[in-house]
């Protein structure tokens, strides 16, 4: 019960941000892949090759349609992850608010549940069902002849969990006592360190225990600190 | 209260490590910064030095100098023939004015444009790999190329598309899927088509049987047709696959040993005039694929014909070792370029001689041999004809003969590296190397950070252990009045000593409290202990002020 208020509580301040992160990707996402003009792409890539050819080989590469989306759904997610986490732990420190938030019959770690799950849903909620959304969309044969491959959904969902670690990032950052020119900024710095290292690999395998292992030294250190910090 | 006690001892190991990561990453880019920077500078110095020694060289320099720098070329005769490019094309990489032809006795034959070259010289099999000098065709798709589209970029990764087209129009694509290793067909009206793998064409997923893991193709359209055809390479297997024809055509299977390279000559259909051109007439189709066993394997054609050929055991004594073939219609040739210097030994094997090997590899003049052979049916060899010529040591590269056999600023640089590269190098040998520094790789996160360590670890160096030391006597000084146990005190020492440069500025940032005099021994003690490990004392207590109800009561 006490979860559940605090979750409605902290999905209350994440609103504004999951919906302007969410129109942000769907307009200008839907915008420009409204007007791709994929199968006349198509005609228009090949129309150079005639009989004799010796093809150079990054004629025959192609990126998904869905490209167009890439970078807003990577830059919707960064920036969400970031407003969120500024939003759940750096703004109570402005305010002065921490001590009204912990001094409730609730303790610690399910005011953290909360606003972990409550980040969680809203990146599911904007940028996730608008992201499995736009994958039906080109995956339709009306739409778009040649239908997206699978990975692309994958790496879409990647994007998406590269903003979660953002999140994870900011919140050690805010929660770290120590002062900004020595390892106040390290959580932000690992968070990008991630999205780095995952923007330069191509095994999803890879891919997938850098953020893992990303996740995992940031919520230990962000329940460490936030269960034994006085605030 | 037990959550927070089991999260201590995560989240402290998390903490260490997340610092230290970062850590070690701004010194790397601090190092790099460096290193770049001063190559940049010697790069200035040594074009400078290079004009002006060119300027200065004698006329037999000059000659030894052209030379080395000609390509070595034979007649069908055997006839060799040096090919001398002086001058470049302004603004036209690989392009030259003239060229000079010159008879191995030095004699001037001919001069003027490329394109008007009186004589025609043997054609190579072209490796599909752009790494050396038998090179013609860069239009090859190699395992590492297949491994960068895949990279995950904000636009996503690419796809390999083949296209179908009638005229103007595209009719279908297919698309190769890495995980399956087959080709999946999509009619341009939406429906799927079917799918193409090692057993052909077919409409049923379940039919269809992978080509096997890819490692290198080429594309081209034929004569009468817009749709390409690919030469589809996979670990053991050499396929060509139509589209438009639904035919998949295995050329070539190694029973025995993996494909390592492949070469074409005269296979595909090129244009008449294009670089790429070969006459039908003189040459006949061939593919020479070279296998792991070191065998090579001639697949020709008009009239079909197979050949595997072994290399004498010394030619492998010796380093340069490469071996091109051509078919014309009357003979086989093999062209063979090697270096009278012996191979130099396994450097995981025995590191010193490896180096020993590099430093006289570096120092003394080689001589540099080029022997064309004509082979006969049975894989038999004739020389024909042979050429040499002497490369003195490049005066540019300075003899090093310290241990750490890289450049003055990488080694001095490499000093404030952790010695735990050393042992991290050591201790997961040489499989776990080769793996992580496969030139497949190439571009991979973890390719780029293996390289960089391997490239900046301090080779144990005397200054290395000295600034070691300096940092734990730093540690064992900045700690010893702020130490809360010894197993954590021991710890951070060896942690300092392990990492260097990182592990003190780790050390600092996750150690560093405010010291005060102990009011019972007089000796300095950090805050974060409560007891004064000298002489046991608790912190003192603030004095009670006369407002302090609280306290009093």
């Amino acid at each position: 019960m006490r979860f559940s208020t605090l979750l409605r509580k902290e999905l209350r301040e994440c609103l504004p941000w999951l919906l302007l992160a969410a129109i942000v990707f769907l307009a200008v996402g839907g915008f420009v892949l409204h007007l791709e003009p994929y199968d006349e792409n198509y005609n228009y890539r090949y129309s150079r090759i005639s009989p004799c050819d010796i093809l150079s080989c990054y004629d025959l590469t192609y990126y998904p349609i869905l490209q167009v989306t890439g970078p807003w759904l990577l830059l919707s997610s960064i920036g969400l992850g970031l407003v969120l986490g500024v939003r759940h732990f750096w703004i109570p420190h402005f305010t002065r608010t921490w001590p009204f938030l912990l001094h409730r019959s609730a303790n610690r770690q399910t005011i953290l549940a909360a606003k972990l799950t409550a980040a969680s849903i809203a990146f599911i909620i904007s940028l996730g069902t608008l992201w499995f959304g736009f994958y039906w969309y080109a995956c339709r044969p009306e739409v778009f002849a040649v239908p997206q491959t699978l990975r692309v959904f994958i790496e879409g969902w990647i994007f998406i969990m590269l903003g979660f670690v953002v999140y994870l990032g900011t919140a050690l950052s805010a929660l770290s006592t120590a002062n900004w020119y020595t390892t106040k900024i390290f959580g932000l710095l690992l968070a990008t360190v991630i999205i780095v290292t995952t923007l330069s690999q191509w095994t999803l395998a890879g891919i997938f225990t850098a953020i893992a292992v990303g996740v995992a030294v940031l919520l230990s250190q962000i329940f460490d600190t936030f269960l034994r910090r006085e605030f | 209260m037990k959550l927070k006690i089991n999260l201590k001892h995560i989240a402290r190991p998390a903490k260490i490590f997340m610092t230290v990561f970062i850590l070690l990453i701004a010194v790397l880019i601090l190092q790099g910064i460096i290193l770049e920077a001063e190559q940049m500078s010697a790069y200035k110095k040594r074009r400078s030095a290079e004009t002006k020694s060119k300027a200065e060289l004698t006329q037999q320099e000059k000659r030894l100098d052209r030379i080395k720098n000609s390509v070595k070329e034979f007649l069908p005769d055997g006839t060799i023939h040096l090919i001398y490019k002086p001058k470049h094309i302004a603004g036209r990489r690989g392009e030259f004015e003239t060229e000079q032809i010159y008879d191995v006795n030095d004699n001037l034959l001919w001069e003027g444009p490329q394109i008007e070259r009186p004589y025609e010289y043997l054609s190579w099999a072209g490796r599909l790999h752009g790494k050396d000098s038998f090179t013609y065709h860069r239009v090859d798709f190699t395992l590492q190329r297949l491994k960068q589209i895949q990279t995950i970029t904000p636009v996503f990764s690419q796809n390999i598309e083949v296209p179908v087209r009638s005229g103007d129009k595209t009719r279908q694509i297919w698309r190769y899927h890495p995980g399956r290793d087959v080709f999946v067909g999509y009619h341009f009206k939406g429906e799927k088509i079917g799918y193409a793998g090692s057993t052909g064409f077919t409409d049923s997923k379940s039919k269809t049987k992978p080509f096997g893991k890819f490692r290198v193709f080429n594309a081209w359209c034929p004569e009468d047709s817009t749709s390409p055809t690919l030469l589809w390479q996979t670990q053991r297997r050499i396929f060509q696959i139509n589209f438009e024809k639904q035919n998949v055509e295995l050329i070539f299977e190694s029973i025995d040993a993996d494909i390592r390279t492949i070469g074409l000559n005269a296979w595909v259909d090129p244009v008449p005039g294009t670089k790429e051109y070969f006459d039908r007439d003189k040459y006949r189709p061939l593919i020479h694929c070279l296998t792991e066993d070191n065998k090579h394997h001639l697949i020709m054609r008009n009239p079909q014909q197979r050949l595997t050929f072994s290399i004498p055991e010394d030619w492998k004594d010796w380093i340069g070792s490469g071996c091109g073939f051509t078919a014309t219609k009357q003979n086989i040739y093999l062209l063979r370029n090697w270096i009278e210097f012996r191979a130099p030994p396994d450097y995981f094997q025995d590191e010193e001689l490896h180096e020993q090997w590099r430093r006289d590899y570096q120092s003394k003049p080689k001589t540099r041999w080029v022997e064309l052979y004509k082979m006969d049916n049975q894989g038999g060899l004739e020389l024909l004809n042979r050429y040499d010529w002497t490369l003195p040591p490049p005066p540019s590269v300075p003899v090093v003969k310290a241990r750490d056999p890289r450049p003055a600023v990488k080694r001095y640089v490499s000093q404030i590296s952790p010695p735990f590269y050393d042992y991290v190098l050591r201790l997961l040998g040489r499989k776990f190397w080769s793996w992580a520094l496969d030139y497949q790789n190439r571009g991979d996160f973890f390719y780029s950070l293996a390289r960089m360590v391997l490239d900046i670890r301090p080779y144990g160096g005397v200054i290395n252990r000295v600034l070691s030391a300096l940092m734990i006597g730093f540690a064992f000084l900045h700690g010893w009045s702020r130490r809360t146990s010894w197993p954590k005190f021991v710890f951070w020492l060896v942690f300092v000593g392990i990492f260097n440069l990182a592990g003190l500025l780790t050390y600092l940032a996750l150690n560093h409290t405010a010291v005060i005099k102990c009011p019972i021994c007089g000796k300095r003690r950090g805050l974060a202990q409560v007891d004064c490990v000298r002489c046991q004392a608790e912190l003192p207590a603030p004095e009670r002020g006369k407002l302090d109800l609280i306290f009093s009561t």
